[in-house]
């Protein structure tokens, strides 16, 4: 019951909030310079009069702002996002074509941050002062601070033009088409090098708080008695510390989905992986704001998702908290 | 009584405190600022940074926005750190891209922590529906990925310089608004704050006096963080085409070359170089900080 209540509050409150999201887009819409036609068809899209005219009616613009904004979610209800005119294609089939490959770079990246990450934060923190752990220190200050764009740049020139042993463009090798699993490892080639560029920031964060959470974890009573009963270091850290080292890492890394999509679209930009960060360099270029605004709803709904995940994943790790009995 | 005590005092300055020496929470916080060493490092290189940009322009006397020669010059004596693709001067362009790029960045920084301010204490100072409502706003604002918010805004409303650092301030202030709202909410039953409401303070007076002097240091280290965010946040939109074409930047160097990144890496290497290390100083002196002003957290760095 108390499971069911949970749900049901968190399920209207997303609602809730992917309303405001499509609220705010047709605020945004309304507010910004120039006739909302011109928005709604995009700026160079090459819409005719007659397109014109047929969009005034479609959206209801000569109708009170009330009523547009009702015509507009009735629209996005049934699926409707617009239609882009640069790529002479509806919005919400242009996102969700380009939906997977983003998904396999995000997730690819944030899985191996989590991974190295806590491994680098543990090992550091069994010896906080050596020199280890302060090389890990240093390079998670320079992987914070480096914009994740230029990171993705050197890595292309190291590896298109001074040493090229992995391919810096797209997702799959265009002019040899490969079939099956040669197919995969092919994918795979290509995700390398966007992947590692994405991860690389997040290495930075997750490797920082590991080590703290890592060195309060093994100064903790509970790690002390695991000890005294004579348990395998290994086991000691690897099942009891690490369980309490995990949790922040998980919080923190599931809360950040948006900025792990954010560095994904200027990552997808330099190595033009084509996932939704790239179909957002090319609509910001056109001027095609139905694709600029649709990528924008689905991405909240992306972070959503994320943290409705992040909130599962918590309460698994973490048997202290359980549904409805926070 | 008072003869009694005023020996006593002299004694225990003799011995314990060293001739002027500053008492002040400030005065403290700034001795232990410096006693940490990348904090120190941080400070040092980002007042190089800043003093760069500011006296570098009389000394190396070449227009940004100039074309001093062929496109793609690698560097030399003529052009130090090379040309750009259009055959702009690239140290120039660091020294003077610099200075709108840091304003970008203290501005932006300044605005997101205004809002985060605003909101925080409301939220925090009154509770009950006030708090619900304002945790809503900022509820919606986390499910918007914050760079992504503000490529919208920048696209719709223009690259003009003040858009971009409007639009970056008004997307990143969550966090700010979210920890202010922790403090306000913890200082607020504490007993010198009853204590002063006791006395017939008014909740302005409560807020402004009482309330944001203690919650101040746990923002200030977010505030220095909101700056190094907001300088890559310059530069991510910068690097998408966003920029403000017209005002030479750290970002719109990076933007404009990244093309022409074979034929000319040092008009990518050396901008991109700048952002990393002006970012690093930041978040090293936000680091330092932290150890100063945040106590409870200092034996986890």
């Amino acid at each position: 019951m108390a499971l069911a209540i949970h749900l049901t509050r968190q399920i209207a409150n997303a609602a809730a909030l992917l309303l405001a999201v499509l609220v705010l887009n047709f605020c945004l819409i309304h507010l910004a310079p120039g006739d909302p036609v011109q928005v709604i068809a995009g700026e160079m899209g090459g819409a005719s009069a007659d397109v014109i005219a047929a969009l005034r009616t479609k959206y209801g613009l000569d109708h009170s702002l009330m009523e547009q904004l009702a015509i507009y979610l009735r629209n996005v209800v049934t699926g409707d996002f617009g239609y882009s005119y640069y790529f002479n294609e509806p919005v919400l089939g242009l996102v969700l074509q380009r939906l997977p490959a983003t998904l396999y770079l995000t997730s690819c990246a944030l899985v191996s941050a989590l991974v190295v990450g806590t491994f680098l934060g543990v090992v550091s923190a069994r010896r906080p002062n050596g020199l280890f752990s302060h090389t890990v220190t240093v390079f998670s200050l320079a992987g914070y601070a480096a914009p994740i764009f230029w990171t993705g740049l050197m890595l292309l020139l190291l590896f298109g033009s001074v040493w090229p042993i992995l391919p810096v463009v797209g997702m799959s090798d265009v002019v040899h088409r490969k079939q099956g699993l040669n197919y995969v490892l092919d994918v795979a080639q290509h995700l390398l090098l966007p992947s590692l560029t994405l991860a690389l920031v997040f290495i930075a964060q997750y490797s920082r708080l590991a080590r703290v959470n890592m060195i309060d974890a093994l100064s903790a009573d509970y790690v002390r008695t695991a000890r005294a009963k004579g348990l395998p270091e290994w086991v000691v850290i690897g099942k009891h510390a690490l369980r309490n080292t995990l949790i922040p890492t998980v919080t923190v890394a599931g809360h950040q989905f948006g900025n792990l999509f954010a560095g994904a679209v200027l990552v997808e930009t330099v190595f033009s992986w084509p996932g939704m960060g790239r179909l957002v360099f090319d609509s910001i270029l056109r001027r095609d704001y139905p694709t600029l605004m649709a990528v924008l709803f689905f991405s909240a709904l992306m972070v959503m998702a994320a943290n409705f995940l992040t909130d599962i994943v918590y309460r698994l790790i973490d048997p202290r908290i359980r549904m409805g009995q926070r | 009584m008072t003869t009694l005590e005023a020996p006593t005092l002299t004694i225990v300055s003799a011995i314990d405190m060293p001739a002027r020496r500053a008492t002040s929470p400030a005065g403290i916080a700034m001795r232990q600022f410096l006693k940490s060493p990348s904090g120190v490092v941080g400070l040092c290189l980002l007042a190089l940074i800043i003093v760069g940009t500011l006296v570098g322009p009389h000394l190396y006397r070449v227009d940004p926005l100039d074309l001093v020669g062929a496109p793609f010059m690698p560097p030399d004596s003529d052009a130090w750190l090379g040309t750009d693709y259009l055959g702009r001067d690239v140290l120039a362009g660091l020294i003077y891209g610099g200075r709108a790029t840091l304003a970008v960045g203290a501005v932006a920084a300044l605005i997101t922590i205004a809002i985060g301010l605003l909101i925080g204490s409301l939220s925090g100072f009154f509770g009950g529906v006030v708090d619900v409502v304002l945790v809503k706003i900022t509820e919606f604002f986390q499910i918007l990925p914050p760079l992504l918010f503000a490529m919208v805004l920048v696209t719709l409303f223009g690259s003009k310089l003040s858009t971009i650092t409007v639009a970056i301030g008004a997307v990143s202030w969550t966090s700010a608004a979210r920890l202010t709202r922790a403090e306000f909410m913890r200082l607020r039953d504490l007993d010198f704050v009853k204590a002063s409401r006791a006395a017939g303070a008014s909740d302005r007076h409560l807020m402004l006096r009482v309330l944001l002097p203690n919650a101040l240091p746990a923002v200030i280290v977010s505030a220095t963080l909101a700056i190094g965010v907001a300088i890559l946040f310059e530069g991510g939109l910068s690097f998408l085409g966003l920029g403000d074409p017209n005002v030479m930047s750290w970002g719109l160097m990076l933007g404009q070359n990244r093309n022409y990144i074979l034929d000319a890496w040092w008009a990518v290497i050396f901008p991109g170089m700048a952002i990393f290390l002006a970012v690093l100083a930041i978040s090293l002196v936000g680091d330092g900080l932290n150890d100063a002003i945040n106590p409870r957290l200092r034996r986890r760095s």
